[in-house]
């Protein structure tokens, strides 16, 4: 006997008790839908939270460093990581609240007025942005304490709306700082109002007459992940020093462990929900298995019908497998339409936006509630095809 | 020789006080192309003679041997692929699946054997009108009377052109004329080279044999050849 054929049988046998057989796919159908929602869900929260860091500049490593004698910590440590591969950029990370003009407008009438940012010619680099127009913050601005500036997106649409910025002389604490470049936006949902800044040189700090910005803090910038922990540790080597001498402090961290925490939680998290929703996948399994029990009951008499015209053991066997398979694999699909769905509301009612489920689970769940089927309906299968031929046959 | 029978017992409950010897010893020989009917009255263990000569029951002692080949050493796949093959069943009370049309009970040996839908079918549809019911093959069993049942498992018996046909009570349902053509198809089927067992509690039928074997209680009682009518 081949397999079309015994497929042609399971779908007969399925399609002779409809109601039956969807009642006996509801616990599979439920498992799995609860399954694929939770993973999708999950997943889509802690990927939309791994953006948000992603957006905030991933492998950053925030430095603290003071001197006493007031001489240019920046500059010592911009200097040494000059000198490290892993090391992709460092800005100071202080910032001025000190009033901006441009033309009519003034900062200090402004809904949400800008953030002043003092970077080195890094910034952008360190802080994920990217220049749109003109041009950025360059070394020699920063050597030569040149009065100018780069406005995010937000900032360049507050103060010259769709003029071009670029060139225009503003104001910011009293003195004329000239707009150079416009970096692009980076978070279009304006939630964090990461684009509302002005990035002028750290050293032309010394114009403004209004603000201090403290710039003992730094970012610095590793080349991935796995040089964040390496570059620390070099860091620390070699500024040490300044405390055991006297000289300074130094102290810096990164919050990667931070990020992979979060990780790990929403991990156990979809695990532990997972796991109860596995459960409702093994209670769907044990009504096949009782369903297929009951099945082979009742064809107790087909099944000795079968056997005295020459069916094999194994023909048995695969035709309650294939049977139990089916029942399970088509209870698995009506699960993933319903995942897929309900994976679509509820990421939408939980992270604001319509997540589904990933290939991969789609596909896991397919296979597993055919295993399922497979597993469960194994040991009612071999019973039927343990049944002596005569005995079958007596059978009422 | 075809089927060798020697000293068969089986015994339900042995040793208990209860014990029932369906079969009590019997020892018998059949050759290819032989028309025997197995007579006795009800509970003397024809049906149960049947099911061992039709691989379908082990003998509780006793060796039977089918075409030199010792059943009892056989495996549950090398007996399946006999009762495939070897032999054409016709049980008591038709044994036909109800869910499946006349033409799909039919088809199922053949599906056992493996051969293609294309092929099948046509076997099948055959068998069928062999039995005149070339017509009738998409009905399920329930839609047809008790004589057309039977006819489609004759048809079943016969799709497969088994060198061995078994028949227990296949009249046992049937009014006299629709008996006498069924009888007629089995002698038919034996002339054209078929090995025959009819098993009846009908001395009538058994008539129609040029053997008959008569068991009581398990026993044989009485073994002699005759002659008989073409029907
Ligand atoms: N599974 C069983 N357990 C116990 N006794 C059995 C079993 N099967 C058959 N028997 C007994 O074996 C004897 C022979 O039964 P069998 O079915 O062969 O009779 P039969 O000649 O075919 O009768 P009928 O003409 O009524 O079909 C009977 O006494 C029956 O009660
Ligand atoms: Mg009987």
């Amino acid at each position: 006997m081949n397999l079309t054929q015994a497929f042609k049988m399971a779908v007969k046998s399925i399609l002779a008790k409809k109601m039956r057989s969807l009642l006996t796919m509801l616990g599979i159908i439920i498992g799995i839908a609860a399954v694929m929602i939770i993973i999708s869900v999950i997943g889509g929260v802690n990927k939309k939270q791994m953006e948000y860091y992603e957006s905030m500049g991933t492998n950053k490593i925030t430095v603290y460093a003071n001197l006493w004698n007031g001489g240019d910590a920046f500059d010592e440590v911009y200097n040494y990581c000059k000198g490290i591969d892993m090391v992709l950029g460092v800005t100071p990370n202080g910032y001025v609240g000190c009033t901006v003009k441009y033309g009519a407008k003034n900062s200090r009438s402004m809904e949400w007025s800008p953030q002043i940012y003092l970077g080195s010619d890094q910034y952008s680099m360190c802080n994920n942005f990217k220049i749109e127009k003109g041009r950025d913050l360059s070394y020699l601005d920063i050597q030569n304490y040149n009065a100018v500036c780069v406005l995010g997106a937000r900032a360049a649409k507050e103060f010259f709306d769709a003029a071009d910025p670029i060139n225009k002389e503003m104001t910011i604490g009293g003195a004329t700082f000239t707009v150079v470049g416009v970096y692009g936006e980076k978070d279009p949902s304006k939630q964090y109002s990461l684009d509302n800044i002005i990035v002028i040189p750290y050293t032309s700090q010394r114009y403004l007459s209004e603000g201090w910005a403290d710039m003992s803090e730094f970012t610095v910038k590793a080349k991935d992940s796995a040089s964040v922990n390496k570059v620390i540790t070099l860091l620390n080597g070699n500024f040490s020093g300044w405390e055991q001498t006297n000289r300074g402090s130094f102290w810096c961290y990164s919050d990667q462990q931070w990020q992979d925490q979060n990780n790990q939680q929403a991990m156990m998290m979809a695990l532990m929900l997972g796991a109860i929703a596995g459960i409702s996948l093994l209670v769907g399994g044990i009504g096949i298995m009782n369903i297929m029990l009951v099945t082979v009951t009742e064809r107790t008499r087909e099944i000795g019908i079968r056997r005295a015209i020459g069916a094999e053991r194994k023909s048995i066997i695969a035709q309650f497998l294939i049977e139990a398979a089916m029942i399970c694999g088509i209870g698995g699909i009506i699960g993933i339409a319903i995942g897929f769905l309900g994976t679509a509301i509820a990421s939408k009612l939980i992270v604001q936006m319509v997540l589904l489920p990933q290939a991969g689970v789609t596909v896991g769940a397919f296979l597993f509630s055919v295993a399922l089927g497979i597993l469960f309906g194994m040991f009612p299968a071999i019973k039927a095809s343990k049944l002596q031929p005569v005995v079958a046959l007596r059978a009422e | 020789m075809l089927i060798q029978l020697d000293n068969i017992y089986k015994i339900y409950g042995e040793g208990l006080e209860s014990e029932v010897r369906a079969l009590d010893g019997v020892s018998l020989t059949i050759d290819r192309g032989e028309f025997v009917a197995i007579a006795g009255a009800s509970g003397s263990g024809k049906s149960t003679m049947m099911n061992v000569l039709g691989c379908l029951d082990i003998p509780t002692y006793g060796t039977y041997l089918l075409d030199g080949q010792d059943v009892g050493e056989l495996t549950d796949k090398q007996l399946s692929h006999i009762r495939n093959k070897q032999i054409g069943f016709i049980f008591q009370g038709y044994n036909l699946i109800p869910e499946l049309s006349a033409q799909e009970n039919v088809e199922l040996p053949l599906i056992y054997q493996g051969i293609g839908p294309g092929r099948r079918a046509e076997l099948a549809h055959g068998a069928l009108e062999r039995v005149g019911l070339g017509t009738r093959g998409r009905h399920k069993p329930s839609e047809m009377s008790g004589g057309q049942q039977q006819r489609v498992a004759i048809a079943r018996a016969i799709a497969t052109s088994p060198p061995i046909i078994m028949a227990d009570e296949p009249t046992g349902a049937l009014d006299s004329k629709t008996g006498l053509e069924v009888l007629g198809f089995l002698q038919q089927l034996n002339r054209e080279g078929s090995t025959i067992i009819l098993i009846t509690h009908d001395n009538g039928i058994a008539a129609t044999a040029r053997r008959i074997v008569r068991i009581s209680d398990g026993k044989v009682l009485e073994d002699h050849e005759q002659e008989v009518d073409w029907l």
